[in-house]
């Protein structure tokens, strides 16, 4: 029913639909106030019993109002229609009900409510354990639930932010107001937020005065002052849902949610707020008090039925009555009154409770029952040892008011009990730099609140050695809450505590029958607390229930800390952008432009695109490309773009010293102009990353890493520099993008080089393999030359700055044409190392030695150089098993990287298991598949012919067992 | 996190890769008779304290600076910074 | 010189510019990099007349800029001679210290706003985590940028520069440009 007055546009018409039936609202509505006003009481179906439910509270502590909203891929389950802002267009369907809300055939679900309470799930479904995947859990997933996912990516941009300042005030009630007029004056740096689209708080649901004017005026007056100062920032549809380390809070801001689509803006943003001082004002939640069937539509939180009321001008129902423990329900009665709806009856359970309007009031009362199966009818109220029944469309409750203190309990301060007050108050032990304030410190009177939010701000700034001034704040009134506890109604049938998750206080009792009482277990046994509200109307109730029960004190019984998020978040906006190709960054290497034109496919390669192979016409698959690649490259010359392999820049005094103590063999002994193959080993003894080291001066060298490796090596490098061995006069630079670097491999690599370098001699013996050398190339451009080969062929590397890589690899396949240069990619790369049996990320896999790989004789024990020390041990001294060349028996027989190596007849189990197969190609110089593999004493089995199993796809295939050099094992090629 | 780096003041810990243990700056003499159980000690024995705890954080995303972060592993309250290098080269001094 | 033709970081022929609202970006393809660090007991050099900048700081002079980029290291720019050896002018300057070129080694992007330094904070804010406070004109650091490393520069109170790993010149101007663009978008 709408009222008149509110905070609503009714100039202006909003369509909307729920469960497919057209409705009106207004701006200023959010879904639940449209529905109200629509008089529709009845919203969803509960999660265990499928109970019929209402609209319960006026924000984000709502336990029943969930509703799917949108559709296609923008579905979104499980909304609070309680702080959903209307739009034009909006789409909302109820949850949890088959075939209709009104009609729920699962709702017989509530018929066997004495089979499902507490720890019904742990005691039924123990046994057999087989069914529980395959029966229980999709039978409990369709009953029991919310809302249905899209299925569908999520078609909207989110991203991510970072803030900074010296208060963060959290909520922009009138402590948060306060708060932030007081240190926004003052010019300290501010961000004020809230998560409603109004600054306000509660301050825009009630009727209060302030300075004898509208609240609203104020407000207004204050967002102007607001708008007017640089320093402080208004962040409205801002939720601060977690408090992190060291005064760091996240916080989603609603950037789109309140439109139908977000169009070019981003549906939602991720902030993390560096905040030096944090102002805590995020109000107080109001208890409800259970009693008998408290859960029908139209049973509301008294503070809620005012905020309709007052803020949106609706009512649930055109005549309410009100149950209480304190004063606060009678001015609910008053404000509805005002508003001109029917009040049938204040309930009070207080004796002495006095009437404060024109309505009835019934004191030393309580609702003890109500009727109405889709929306209430008439409340049971008990009082004077009888009952009688009070027709009314909605019940206001009022069980007082718990703060909102989850923030400050983030890091596991708990909450205290405050036994004047009943409530559980923030402790001592809050996250470094808070303070709390306003009704989420127990200051909930109007003026109380501002001038707690004020003196917070003064306290807060002082710390940063800011002076901040109190301002005068406006005249307001503090309204006592003269409560007296009355936790639940006693009686039978089932009271509700929790909504969200079918909690009772049958259940609780049930648990402490159980003797699950301690708080957590209590949590546990009932699921209290753990649905999406995180039981923001429930856990104190429940607790209070479970102190009677015990005959201790709430504060003996214990307390429940929170956990962010405060609300719940989504993953999307958690991810913050990073999805599909926003995932990681996408490197390319210098030539990618020139091997996108010739049709190149590439790999991802980490965060690099690199090309796999390069298709020709003709070609149908890519081992075709591939063997002509390699072949190519045999016979004539190819050029491979290998820029991705990790470069650094090493300069000293000490830089020989340096690598000597980096490299697991000798690297002092190497000349300028040459390079030399390095290993670096982990401190424990086991291989880490190998590369080549080229000494371009006397106390100049670069250094190369394997591609995956670069980062780590790099962080590794920093480490021995500055932690290990400080004293040495040693600099790094990382220069892995400064040059675009190529492959020129083949017997026809020299021929290709001399038409591009300006006259350098290339001959071999001015400049042999492993030599290296600046010079410049086609007319003057500075470059590089490495005469190393990974390949097993005549090969160099040579690098340009990285603008004129695209260039130069089209140059170079321009003016080898006549010697048929080709361009290969990481396949054929990976083909040609295996052919010449060099290790690569296969083989350097964490788990191998430089023993294992063949290379133990280059671990130098003349030195103390990083991992030798322990490459000594007796367990990695005595490992046989090292690399070998793998070649099937039969050619045709297919050679699978992983499979394990067996002797020829002995059975196949980890005993006898001798090794596995680590790369694996086919190799079209030798006509077959072939393999490298670590197998046992495998350097004494040359000739021997072994299994390699693949259990998986139970192949079994027998290998003879060959060097892993299948080309030119003398080393002939490189050095012609 | 904020990581008060010495330099460059207070930064993200997201800039920063976590290694451990500070004792990795002492290591032991390769050379020495002892070489074999001190590496195993240096390699695989490390405190891991609940409470206040000496350890290694390298600015990745930053000035490639190794720091010492002295951190109470229970509160995550940071006591102190200071750069990896002056940290080592005064256990050198002292040694020597 | 050379006949060979350069490519862009971003694989143009020539430098990238866009305007989105009061941002406009651009591509600083010319600028010439060369990492200095100190030697040990080698004594601060002031090349080409530069005092170099303290940790967290850029200075420029004349047509010369340096930012501090770690203990005894910096980045020297020099606008506008990308086809010249900076890198061995470099090195002639700082005498004893190494040079290490590095004008490929990195794309820059330079934003500059036509509103004051407003729009320019609000870009780094959605960027990177850095205190607009302690970021003034003058101010360099590197930190971490859609998952990159990059160094970021307070040219002015209204200018900003962004150098990233070259090879991923694409997602950092994405980056960048994706930003800029919703920042102009109004906000309903």
């Amino acid at each position: 029913m709408r009222l008149a007055g509110g905070l609503i546009d009714l100039g202006r018409t909003l369509r909307f639909t729920f469960d497919g039936k057209p409705y009106e609202g207004h701006p200023g509505d959010t879904l639940a106030s449209a529905l109200l006003a629509n008089d529709v009481r009845l919203v969803g179906r509960s999660f265990k019993y499928h109970r019929p439910r209402g609209v319960f509270s006026a924000g984000s502590e709502e336990p029943n109002a969930l509703v799917e909203l949108r559709s296609g891929a923008r579905r979104e389950p499980n909304t609070r229609a309680t702080v959903t802002e209307l739009f034009d267009g909006l789409e909302a369907h109820s949850q949890n009900r088959w075939p209709s809300l009104s009609f729920d055939a699962l709702a017989v679900n509530d018929l066997f409510a004495d089979f499902l309470t507490a720890g019904f799930y742990y005691k039924t479904f123990m046994w057999p354990r087989a069914l529980w995947e395959k029966l229980y859990e999709p039978a409990i997933r369709r009953a029991a639930g919310l809302g249905s996912l899209s299925m569908q990516p999520d078609p909207d941009a989110y991203d991510k932010g970072f803030l900074h300042c010296d208060l963060l005030v959290v909520g922009a009630g009138a402590a948060g107001l306060a708060a932030a007029l007081t240190a926004a004056r003052a010019g300290a740096r501010v961000i004020l937020a809230d998560e409603d689209s109004r600054l306000g708080g509660r301050l825009l649901s009630e009727s209060d005065r302030l300075d004898d004017a509208p609240a609203g005026e104020w407000i207004t007056k204050a967002e102007a002052e607001f708008a007017s100062l640089p320093n402080i920032r208004v962040m409205r549809r801002t939720t601060v849902f977690g408090a992190f380390d060291h005064g760091v809070y996240g916080a989603v801001e609603r950037v789109s949610d309140h439109l139908a689509e977000p169009g070019a803006q981003v549906r939602q943003t991720l902030w993390r707020i560096t905040a030096k001082r944090t102002i805590l004002a995020a109000g107080a939640t109001e208890r409800h008090i259970p009693f008998r069937n408290n859960d029908r539509p139209g049973i509301i939180l008294a503070g809620a039925l005012r905020a309709y009321a007052n803020r949106w001008a609706v009512s649930p129902a055109r005549r309410v009555a009100i149950f209480t423990n304190n004063d606060d329900g009678h001015r609910t009665a008053r404000d509805l009154l005002a508003k001109g709806v029917g009040v049938a009856a204040v309930v009070d359970s207080r004796a002495d409770a006095r009437a404060t309007g024109d309505y009835r009031l019934i004191a030393g009362a309580t609702v003890s029952g109500s009727k109405g199966r889709l929306g209430l009818t008439s409340i049971e109220v008990t009082h004077g040892g009888g009952t009688e029944w009070i027709a009314c469309g909605a019940l206001g409750v009022s069980g007082g008011w718990n703060p909102n203190v989850h923030l400050a309990s983030h890091h596991r301060g708990r909450p205290i009990w405050d036994e004047a007050l009943q409530t559980f108050l923030p402790g001592d032990d809050f996250p470094a730099g808070m303070v709390v304030a306003g009704a989420a410190a127990g200051q909930g009177g109007t003026a109380a609140a501002m001038a707690s939010g004020a003196e917070a701000a003064v306290t807060a700034l002082s710390a940063l050695g800011i002076e901040a001034k109190r301002p005068t704040l406006p005249r307001a009134e503090d309204a006592a809450a003269g409560l007296q506890p009355l936790w639940h109604v006693p009686g039978k049938g089932r009271a509700w505590v929790d909504f969200q998750n079918d909690v009772t206080v049958k259940d609780v009792k049930l648990a402490y029958q159980e003797n699950m009482r301690p708080v957590e277990h209590l949590k546990r046994w009932t699921t209290l607390g753990m649905a999406t509200d995180q039981g923001k109307t429930a856990n104190v109730t429940a607790l209070a229930v479970m102190a009677e029960l015990t005959g201790k004190s709430i504060p003996q019984t214990g307390t429940t800390i929170f956990r962010p998020p405060y609300t719940p978040v989504s993953l999307s906006v958690l991810g913050g952008g990073d999805s599909g190709a926003h995932f990681r960054p996408t490197r390319l290497t210098p030539s990618h432009e020139w091997a996108k034109a010739q049709g190149a496919v590439f790999v991802e390669v980490g965060q690099w695109m690199r090309a796999q192979y390069f298709p020709q016409a003709g070609e149908t698959h890519w081992r075709q490309t591939v063997d002509r690649e390699v072949l190519a490259t045999r016979k004539g010359v190819g050029i491979c773009d290998v820029t991705t392999l990790g470069k650094v820049d090493v300069q000293g005094a000490d830089a020989a010293e340096f690598l000597d103590r980096l490299y697991c063999n000798a690297m002092k002994s190497l000349k300028v102009g040459m390079v030399r193959y390095g290993l670096m080993l982990r401190e424990d003894g086991h291989a880490y990353d190998d590369g080549t080291c080229a000494r371009l001066g006397e106390q100049h060298y670069v250094v190369t890493t394997t591609t995956a490796q670069a980062g780590p090596v790099y962080r590794h490098m920093e480490f021995a520099r500055q932690c290990l061995w400080p004293e040495l006069d040693v600099q790094l630079i990382s220069t892995t993008d400064a040059w675009a670097q190529f492959s020129v491999a083949g017997p026809s690599a020299r021929r290709l080089l001399e038409r591009v370098v300006d006259g350098f001699d290339l001959s071999n013996e001015a400049f042999p393999f492993m030599a290296c050398a600046g010079l410049t190339v086609c007319g003057g451009l500075r470059a590089r030359l490495f005469r190393i080969s990974f390949s097993g062929e005549l090969a160099y590397e040579i690098a340009v700055p990285a603008r004129y890589g695209n260039a130069l690899m089209a140059r170079l396949v321009e003016r080898g044409a006549d010697l048929g240069a080709t361009p290969y990619g990481t396949e054929a790369l990976g083909v040609m190392r295996i052919e010449k049996g060099h290790a690569a990320g296969n083989e350097l896999n964490g788990q191998t030695t430089a023993q294992m790989l063949g290379m133990g004789r280059m671990v130098s024990a003349k030195k103390d150089a990083i991992g030798t020390v322990m490459t000594r041990r007796e367990g990695l001294v005595a490992e046989t098993r090292t690399l070998v060349g793998l070649q099937p028996v039969d050619p045709a027989e297919p050679v699978v990287a992983g499979s394990h190596l067996f002797a020829g007849d002995a059975a196949q189990n980890t005993e006898t298991d001798q090794g596995w197969i680590t790369s694996a190609c086919y190799s079209p110089h030798l006509g077959s598949a072939i393999g490298l593999g670590l197998l046992a004493n495998g350097a004494e089995r040359l000739g021997e012919v072994i299994v390699a199993a693949n259990p998986l796809q139970g192949q079994r295939v027998a290998l003879r067992v060959v060097s892993p050099h299948f080309i030119d094992p003398e080393g002939e090629r490189l050095r012609v | 996190m904020l990581i008060p780096h010495p330099l460059l003041g207070p930064r993200d810990a997201q800039e920063f890769t976590y290694l451990g243990d500070a004792a990795l700056l002492n290591r032991p003499d390769g050379m020495a008779a002892d070489a074999q159980a001190a590496f195993n000690d240096y390699v695989y024995l490390r405190d891991n304290p609940a409470g206040v705890h000496r350890e290694l954080w390298f600015h990745e995303q930053g000035d490639r600076s190794w720091v010492v972060v002295t951190r109470n592993t229970v509160t995550h309250e940071i006591l102190g910074a200071e750069l990896a290098r002056d940290v080592a080269l005064a256990a050198k001094a002292g040694a020597a | 010189m050379s006949d060979l033709k350069p490519l862009t970081a971003l694989g143009d022929a020539s430098a990238r510019t866009v305007t989105h609202g009061v941002l406009t970006l651009k591509e600083n393809n010319a600028l010439a990099l060369v990492s200095l660090a100190l030697r040990r007991d080698s004594p601060e050099p002031t090349p080409f007349g530069l005092g170099l900048p303290g940790p967290g700081l850029w200075a420029s002079s004349g047509s010369i800029a340096a930012l501090w980029t770690g203990p005894g290291q910096w980045l020297l720019e020099a606008p506008g001679r990308a086809e010249s050896d900076f890198a061995a002018e470099a090195a002639a300057a700082c005498p004893g210290c190494s040079v290490t070129e590095q004008t490929d080694g990195f794309a820059a992007f330079e934003v500059r706003s036509a509103a004051g330094e407003e729009p320019i904070l609000a870009l780094m804010a959605k960027l990177v985590n850095l205190d607009s406070a302690r970021f003034g004109p003058g101010t360099a650091t590197r930190t971490g940028l859609e998952h990159m490393s990059v160094f970021v520069i307070r040219r002015a109170a209204d200018r900003l520069a962004v150098i990233g790993m070259r090879s991923a010149a694409g997602t950092l101007w994405h980056a960048l440009e994706t930003t800029a663009a919703r920042l102009a978008e109004p906000r309903a």
